[in-house]
């Protein structure tokens, strides 16, 4: 089932014409490929300087001068724009050449750990909108929010270099 | 091609043999670019401040002391895991552009780092507190910020050229 749809999204992918306008602009356009690849580069970068530095603080272990609801309001931002771009120039890649992604277990577990990660971060930052103090007013949300942050980071540092791996699969799942 | 017998040495030796081979590589890689961009997400917040562009309520002191430890602390993870890279093919590397032009830019990168530390970070308590930084401490701030960009993408581009 699972196999079958992907195999349907690769194959209406490969035929569309988007994929023939970045095949064209990445072989045409010199330097492309790695400009494309930096953008992704410097967007994870960007997040992180937001959400994995928010981790770091809300486990104690960074900016302990900063509240953690200040560096939310003001860092968070960074992590919403950075996926647009990150979205953006990965899609590039996968329109490519779609059956190297779409068929790869790494790839299929960047996104298992992505979508996590960006739900947590969601109700993170949601929760706390409110009210400054959500994540501090009872010893269990200070809990909750101490074991969100430790998933959040495992997650986001599990999502980059997955990415890496993607194009090492070969070693990780061989034949 | 120039073959350099220190590079060549170091190539020889098990350790550079055995990464390598086999999940050594990726391995290194992969812990590399974790490193490096949150090398390069944590300069970023500080460059941004210098140029006053965010952050501007708090002061330029005590983002850069709660932050550059982090950035020293994932820069030596990083330099390591990028030695593990170049270690098994370093003739290689030595002889590719885009890996001559990173090794210019880091360099350009740490010594601008260092006139921040040593010349324009002397005037501090005048800009401090300031939404706006001096004049020294933006162009600093706007070096650091198009000098690690040039980074990422030179390095980055180390993998397409053949030489």
């Amino acid at each position: 089932m699972m196999t079958h749809a992907l195999t349907l999204l690769a194959r209406t992918l490969a035929r569309s014409s988007a994929r023939t306008l970045v095949v064209y602009l990445l072989n045409n356009v010199p330097g492309l490929p790695p400009i494309v690849q930096t953008v992704h580069l410097l967007s994870v970068a960007a997040v992180m300087g937001s959400i994995v530095l928010i981790d770091l603080r809300v486990l104690g272990l960074a900016l302990p001068t900063q509240s953690p609801a200040e560096l939310v309001r003001r860092l968070m931002p960074w992590t919403w724009w950075a996926l647009p771009f990150l979205a953006t120039s990965g899609l590039v890649f996968v329109l490519n050449s779609p059956s190297r992604y779409l068929f790869n277990p790494v790839f299929g577990l960047k996104f298992a750990m992505l979508a996590p990660a960006v739900i947590l971060a969601a109700v993170f930052q949601r929760a706390g909108a409110k009210d400054a103090r959500f994540w501090e007013l009872s010893r269990g949300r200070r809990v909750a929010a101490r074991t969100i942050a430790c998933a959040s980071l495992f997650l986001w540092v599990g999502v980059v270099m997955a990415g890496r791996w993607i194009a090492y699969a070969d070693i990780l799942f061989p034949g | 091609m120039s073959l350099s017998p220190l590079w060549t040495w170091l190539e020889s030796l098990p350790i550079s043999i055995y990464i390598a081979g086999g999940w050594g590589f990726p391995l290194c890689e992969s812990i590399h670019v974790l490193a490096s961009t949150f090398v390069v997400g944590s300069i970023l917040m500080v460059d941004l401040r210098l140029l006053g562009l965010a952050g501007r309520r708090h002061p330029v002191s005590r983002i850069t002391r709660e932050i550059v430890p982090w950035t020293l602390g994932a820069c030596a993870v990083s330099v390591l895991a990028g030695f593990g890279m170049f270690m098994g093919q370093a003739n290689h590397y030595m002889d590719n552009r885009a890996f001559q032009v990173k090794l210019a830019l880091l360099l350009l990168a740490a010594m601008n780092m260092g006139i921040f530390h040593l010349h324009t970070s002397r005037g501090i308590a005048r800009w401090d507190t300031a939404g706006r930084p001096s004049a020294a401490a933006r162009l600093g701030g706007a070096c650091s910020l198009l000098l690690w960009i040039g980074i990422m993408l030179s390095a980055r581009w180390i993998g397409h050229l053949t030489r």
